[in-house]
């Protein structure tokens, strides 16, 4: 057995220093700083001229909730009709097909190449072009008793999101390896069932980040449906202010259910990543 | 009312005696411009021309005379009509002349000067079977819903309607006249309400189109709008205005708009009947 190693002559023995703490001063000094700007800015608005009476007394309000319910119903549906539509024009636009090819190119085209508002607009005020639509000799029905302002909000919002769903899809798509293609090809599948059986359930991994980028944005997008007068979260806290002039109160009342949704789908999130992470070593990425 | 007796008075001899004018607020004088504020989506009051993208209309005349008198240029920005009032408080107009109605409610975050009769009008298709107001109750009724109209027909539709054991009016919300009068072309709506003043020029841009149903169903003014604490301002415009009337131009800009009719006799101070 060898003798522990000594120290040559000359050098200090350091083995039973204590190491000091580091004082991390400017990080201190950073965090002093933000919480002085945060506290002046607290202080700002609660000396401003903001009734915060109105702000708790409509924070939960009944046509305030029945405008948050609205707003999530609008979310969840538009970004379902969304997903339906990117997944099939992402199938096609992938299709060797090239007049499947070329559908699914115009129609990304058309749809991401005009503003959302201008869409909705379109939709609400399509009566002014057919005033009845139906199928010939089966079913007629007066447009506007159709295009309602919630399905023009639904059309206008879902329509739009399935055409940026489509990109996101196809790159989901185009991350799974070549290889996978070629195994599912050689194994006997044809190309949906191969797309259905072993290249979407691989896609979803890499497309959910985004897509819930995307729903995120969705249940902010559907403020701009009070316009077309959905009435959602936006469009009702308008009307109130309309009404009592209580313009920055009834604002932040909207946009802390805004926060609050967000603050929940957030982690929601994190959860379905993980699940359609399973089998693969980064899990917690 | 004390303070509206007087403020007659000086209006009165504004009118006699405009050689002795009251000055700007320095600090619109030393500017020599008047940032005004409108939303242009009220067609005679104040529009964009189709073809020049101009902003013209009877209200943009009024306050370029007003300007010309008081020797200032004008800023004009434009904003939703829900922001008006804002704008107001915020400082980002000095006074508001934006076909805004006198209204109670509205007198809580500032003074109207009232200058030209209004009132909420019910109107239809052409085409449409309602013969008097009354034909309406029941029936769907658009009107912009940041406006004082939406109360305005409830009110109405208590006091005709519902009184009379008829079922009430269905108040249908628009997002400004242009969207109303397109639900109104879709069949969304039955009628909708616009303030009197804009009707025949709606008229006239697309004739034989619509058919106004009754008189104006209840009366008031427009007014211009300043913030409470804004008297000396409050007080030359209204001298100014007074003059106007006085020397015909004010009648002369009304009649370039057809609204000869809806003429004041005098500038009025939170006048208008409730």
């Amino acid at each position: 057995m060898r003798a522990a190693p000594t120290l040559a002559e000359g050098f200090p023995d350091l083995s039973q220093m204590q190491i000091a703490r580091e004082i991390h001063w400017r990080r201190w000094l950073a965090a002093a700083a933000i919480i002085v700007v945060l506290v002046a800015i607290g202080r700002a608005f609660a000396a401003g001229q903001i009734e915060w009476s109105y702000v708790s007394r409509f924070l939960t309000a009944k046509v305030i909730l029945q405008g948050i319910v609205n707003t999530m119903v609008m979310a969840v549906l538009a970004m379902a009709l969304g997903i339906v539509l990117g997944v099939v024009v992402a199938i096609m636009r992938l299709s060797p097909n090239p007049v499947l090819k070329s559908v699914a190119a115009g129609y990304t085209w058309l749809f991401r190449g005009t503003p959302l508002i201008l869409q909705l607009l379109l939709w609400f005020n399509l009566a002014l072009v057919f005033p009845t639509i139906g199928i010939p000799g089966l079913w007629t029905a007066r447009a506007v008793d159709v295009m309602t302002p919630f399905l023009a909000a639904l059309l206008g919002l879902g329509i739009n999101q399935g055409a940026y769903t489509s990109e996101v899809m196809r790159a989901g798509m185009l991350s799974v390896d070549a290889g996978q293609y070629e195994a599912a090809q050689a194994i006997g599948m044809g190309r949906l069932r191969a797309l259905r059986r072993i290249i979407l359930p691989q896609a979803m991994r890499v497309v959910i980040p985004p897509l819930g980028n995307e729903f995120i944005g969705m249940v902010k997008a559907t403020s701009l449906a009070s316009v077309i007068q959905y009435p959602e979260v936006l469009h009702n806290a308008e009307n109130i202010y309309y009404a009592n002039s209580r313009v920055i109160e009834l604002l932040i009342v909207a946009g802390c259910w805004y926060l609050l949704v967000v603050s929940i789908l957030t982690p929601l999130q994190m959860l379905l990543e993980r699940r359609f992470a399973r089998g693969t070593a980064r899990i917690n990425r | 009312m004390t303070r509206l007796s007087l403020f007659l008075g000086v209006a009165a001899f504004a009118a006699t005696a405009s050689a002795q004018a009251a000055e700007l607020p320095a600090e619109i004088k030393q500017a020599g411009t008047l940032k005004l504020t409108v939303n242009s989506t009220y067609a005679p009051m104040e529009y964009r021309d189709p073809a020049t993208s101009e902003l013209v209309g009877l209200d943009i005349d009024l306050a370029n005379e007003l300007a010309r008198r008081l020797s200032v240029k004008i800023v004009w920005s434009e904003t939703p009509f829900a922001e008006l009032i804002p704008s107001l408080q915020t400082k980002r107009a000095d006074f508001i002349i934006s076909g805004i109605s006198d209204r109670a409610s509205r007198r809580e975050t500032a003074d109207f000067i009232d200058y030209l009769t209004t009132g909420p009008q019910f109107f239809v298709l052409n085409e449409h079977e309602a013969k008097a107001a009354a034909d309406l109750c029941g029936k769907k009724v658009g009107t912009t819903r940041s406006t004082s109209f939406p109360v305005e027909i409830e009110k109405w539709s208590k006091q005709n309607c519902e009184a009379a054991g008829k079922p009430a009016i269905q108040y249908v919300p628009g997002e400004n006249s242009i969207d109303v009068r397109n639900q109104l072309k879709q069949g969304r709506i039955d009628a909708a309400v616009q303030g009197s003043e804009t009707l025949p020029y709606a008229q006239g841009q697309e004739p034989g189109k619509y058919r106004v149903v009754g008189e104006p169903f209840a009366i008031g003014y427009q007014g211009i709008m300043f913030r409470k604490d804004d008297a000396v301002l409050r007080e030359v415009v209204t001298e100014h205005l007074a003059a106007m009337i006085a020397d015909g131009s004010y009648k002369k800009i009304l009649d370039k708009f057809g609204l000869g009719a809806n003429a004041v006799a005098r500038p009025m101070m939170n006048a208008a009947p409730q």
